[in-house]
């Protein structure tokens, strides 16, 4: 163990000696931009690693994890930035290098913003494990690195076990300084949810990292990473990267891809990823990440020219130009009457188009006025049309050549994002609030309504439970709620056939919104509706405790989720003494009587069956004595839902939704 | 729209994209769709093969995001955000377009009329 702690220090001690080198070339590159990002890093790596030294909650754990690899990406980054900037420094003997120094006469395209979002990695499960769902949950940790150039992203991190189809990342990631010659490279990490991360364990790792030499594959790959600079600068960046003792998990990389600008549409599109072996954080991946990448360009949306021009088009009137204010964008040259026009929103008078197709001369001085202008010809519908555009002196004609020649140069360079404006959605503030944390299948979800949900169900049955509560405080608690008592063995058919002659009593409504029984599956079967006026509640669903989950046509097993906390949620209400009150919650669910506010008389209970038994279709029409009985104040959109409910689950509906 | 199982399905498509507009808490579309994989495919109104089980547009409300898209009442769509549509269930594909963390549906849909266009412009 001694060993181990000496080998540890030893390590400290270079790592620092990095640190200062680092910063020593950043400090003679008098670049203290990247001397800004790296200390920045650095402080976020030290703050990781205290982080994933001091925690406990595995999640935790992960999540410092991750910072702790971004970090150390972008340190390494930043730092093969350092060595260029260094080497060609060296060369060229300058004092200073800059991004805009370079030969003049030699073009460059502009730059764009690049990006990446609705990440999809779909997963290949063995069938027979994803439906049995036996056994141990294996989870594992992923997320996704996005790399282009020196700026580094990385994603959510998603948690994975073989309930899930797709791993899907809902960040949009974008890219702002990207050329058009881009490499963006996606890296899936991955790391085992259920290894031991005590801190026993490390001297281990360390030990066999120490013994194999950077001639290794490890090694070879933080070479690869970092540029080719001269040897002794490579062999720190290992050490530097791996670091002494840092315990707690560790990512692998799972699978990668490189994209270009080839792959950028404004459509999503499917791309091949490179997977790596079976290991234990592996996860079975399809072989392909569906995403959506977008790129816009600057010269598509900033002004890349503007003045003023006169105008004259060939074929018109020959003596007739317009003095326009020319805005160079995108695909058009936009010509306003006047410059302040385009603050204020005003259409240009009109519009000559710049495209690829487009073609541009300069032509013959005007002997009038001895300036050069420019023919802008384009070909509309076969039509060739031509503009004569000239500036106001020899110096502006060149300027906007110079500008076209530039927007010509960048649409070649830029291809297919030139044709049309490509949009990127930054993505909102409002955060994963809304968003729920476990990302299920497909098939194991299964809410017909947003009614439906378990959320709004308690809490609907808690409101209900309070309104009655405050009735039976007034006294008024009416003799029926005797049959929400705890025993099922109760008669309840004869107070539930009896109609009519009980008419005029107010009765509260049935404390619970059938309607928002999840259990769809309850409400299609008028059979056992019906069945009601004669026999007890015992044949309806409703005859168990909080028997919302049980009798259900679909196979449980998909239920089995919601109905256990369902179950839970009911069990804790009916804890506070709300007694049965819960039982016949689905007992009356045809979708007239349910909305009944609490002042009504509620028929529920009482017309049920006869209501029931008058539906033919499944639209669930309203019987009229419920509707007699009490005038309903309230819109019924438990009612509808309740109804739309109904109407989904007949096979011989076809079904609309709004959306 | 016929399918052969185990074909690739081809289809000249639109790109439709949809902002969803904000009412309350809700995140609006502004239409209606019908079909799915669990529906009874013969009752649709809107499609020419009486066995295609596709998703349709069956209403869009007037002034509505997805009117002002482009999207038109008997569309099928396609791809909602690269998740498929031709094989879901009715309540998938109600999911899909109403996902709560996001703004923007980009859709892909079919009608007739495009395959037409394509048609005419190849003769």
């Amino acid at each position: 163990m001694d060993r181990y702690a000496d080998m540890e220090d030893k390590l400290r001690i270079l790592e620092d000696l990095n640190m200062m080198y680092i910063r020593q070339i950043a400090l003679s590159l008098q670049d203290s931009d990247i001397q800004k990002k790296i200390d920045h890093e650095i402080r976020m790596r030290d703050g990781a690693c205290k982080l994933l030294a001091a925690c406990t909650q595995r999640d935790q754990a992960l999540e410092a994890s991750k910072s702790l690899l971004t970090c150390n990406t972008r340190i390494m980054a930043y730092m093969s930035e350092l060595q260029r900037m260094k080497e060609a420094q060296v060369m060229q003997r300058v004092a200073r290098r800059s991004s805009e120094a370079g030969p003049t006469d030699d073009r460059r395209p502009c730059k764009g913003k690049v990006a990446i979002s609705d990440l999809r990695i779909p997963l290949m499960w063995k069938d027979t494990e994803y439906f049995k769902n036996k056994g141990e949950l294996h989870r594992c940790a992923v997320f996704c690195l996005l790399q282009m150039g020196g700026e580094i992203h990385d994603t959510d991190m998603v948690m994975v076990d073989r309930t899930l189809t797709d791993i899907c990342f809902d960040n949009t990631i974008v890219f702002n300084e990207a050329s058009p010659g881009f490499d963006l490279r996606v890296e899936l990490y991955s790391c085992s949810s259920e290894e031991d991360y005590s801190a026993g364990s490390t001297p281990r790792k360390l030990a066999s990292k120490l013994s194999s030499s950077l001639g290794r594959s490890a090694g070879k790959k933080l070479r690869a990473a970092v540029d080719p600079g001269s040897g002794a600068h490579t062999a720190a960046v290992p050490l530097l990267v791996f670091g002494p003792s840092v315990p707690g998990p560790k990512y692998h990389l799972l699978a990668h891809t490189s994209l270009s600008l080839a792959h950028v549409q404004d459509n999503f599109r499917t791309h091949d990823l490179i997977t790596s072996e079976e290991c234990t954080y592996w996860v079975p991946l399809y072989g392909s990440v569906c995403c959506r990448l977008a790129a816009q360009p600057d010269c598509m949306n900033q002004q890349m020219m503007s003045g003023c021009l006169k105008v004259k088009q060939l074929g018109g009137d020959p003596q007739s130009s317009t003095n326009v204010y020319g805005v160079l964008k995108g695909t058009n040259l936009s010509c306003y009457h006047r410059q302040e026009d385009i603050e204020s929103n005003v259409e240009p008078a009109f519009t000559i188009a710049i495209n690829k197709e487009t073609r541009i001369r300069a032509s013959e001085k005007d002997p009038d006025s001895n300036v050069q202008s420019i023919s802008i010809s384009n070909l509309y519908g076969g039509e060739e049309v031509t503009h004569t555009v000239s500036a106001d002196s020899r110096q502006e004609t060149h300027r906007w050549m110079e500008a076209f020649w530039q927007h010509f140069y960048d649409m070649s360079q830029w291809k297919q994002c030139c044709d049309d404006l490509m949009k990127i959605d930054l993505p909102s503030p409002r955060k994963a609030a809304l968003v729920t944390s476990k990302q299920g299948s497909l098939y194991h979800e299964m809410v017909i309504d947003t009614a439906g949900d378990i959320g709004t169900v308690t809490d609907i049955l808690t409101r209900r439970m309070q309104e009655l509560e405050l009735r039976s405080q007034l006294g008024t608690s009416p003799p029926w709620m005797s049959l929400f008592a705890e025993s099922p063995g109760r008669q309840r058919s004869p107070r539930l056939a009896g109609h009519s002659p009980r008419t005029p009593r107010r009765l509260p409504r049935s404390p619970l919104s059938p309607s928002r029984c999840p259990r769809p599956s309850l409400l299609s079967s008028d059979a056992s509706l019906t069945s009601d006026s004669d026999s007890p509640c015992s044949t309806s669903p409703c005859s168990r405790h909080g028997g919302l989950a049980e009798p259900l046509s679909l196979p449980s097993s998909r239920f089995r989720p919601r109905t256990l906390s369902l179950d839970a949620k009911l069990s804790t209400l009916r804890g506070r003494g709300y007694g049965g009150a819960l039982q016949c919650s689905c007992q009356p669910p045809t979708s007239s009587l349910t909305p009944i506010p609490a002042q009504r008389v509620s028929q529920a209970t009482l017309s049920c069956s006869s209501s029931t038994s008058s539906n033919s279709s499944s639209e669930g029409r309203r019987s009229p004595e419920s509707l007699d009985s009490s005038p309903f104040s309230r819109p019924s959109s438990a009612r509808r839902s309740l109804r739309s409910m109904r109407a989904k689950l007949d096979p011989r509906n076809w079904l609309q939704s709004q959306v | 729209m016929s399918f052969i199982p185990g074909q690739p399905v081809t289809a000249v498509v639109q790109r439709i994209e949809i902002r969803k507009l904000r009412q309350g808490e809700h995140l609006i579309l502004g239409f209606s769709i019908g079909g799915g994989i669990d529906q009874d495919p013969g009752q649709n109104p809107f499609s020419e093969d009486k066995s295609d089980k596709g998703i349709y547009v069956t209403r869009v409300t007037p002034g509505g995001p997805a009117e002002v898209a482009g999207l038109m009442m008997g569309d099928k769509v396609m791809q909602v955000n690269g998740w498929d549509m031709t094989m879901v269930t009715h309540d998938q594909a109600r999911k899909r377009l109403t996902k709560k963390n996001e703004d923007v549906v980009r859709l892909l849909v079919t009608r007739k009329s495009l395959e037409q266009a394509v048609r005419h412009s190849m003769m």
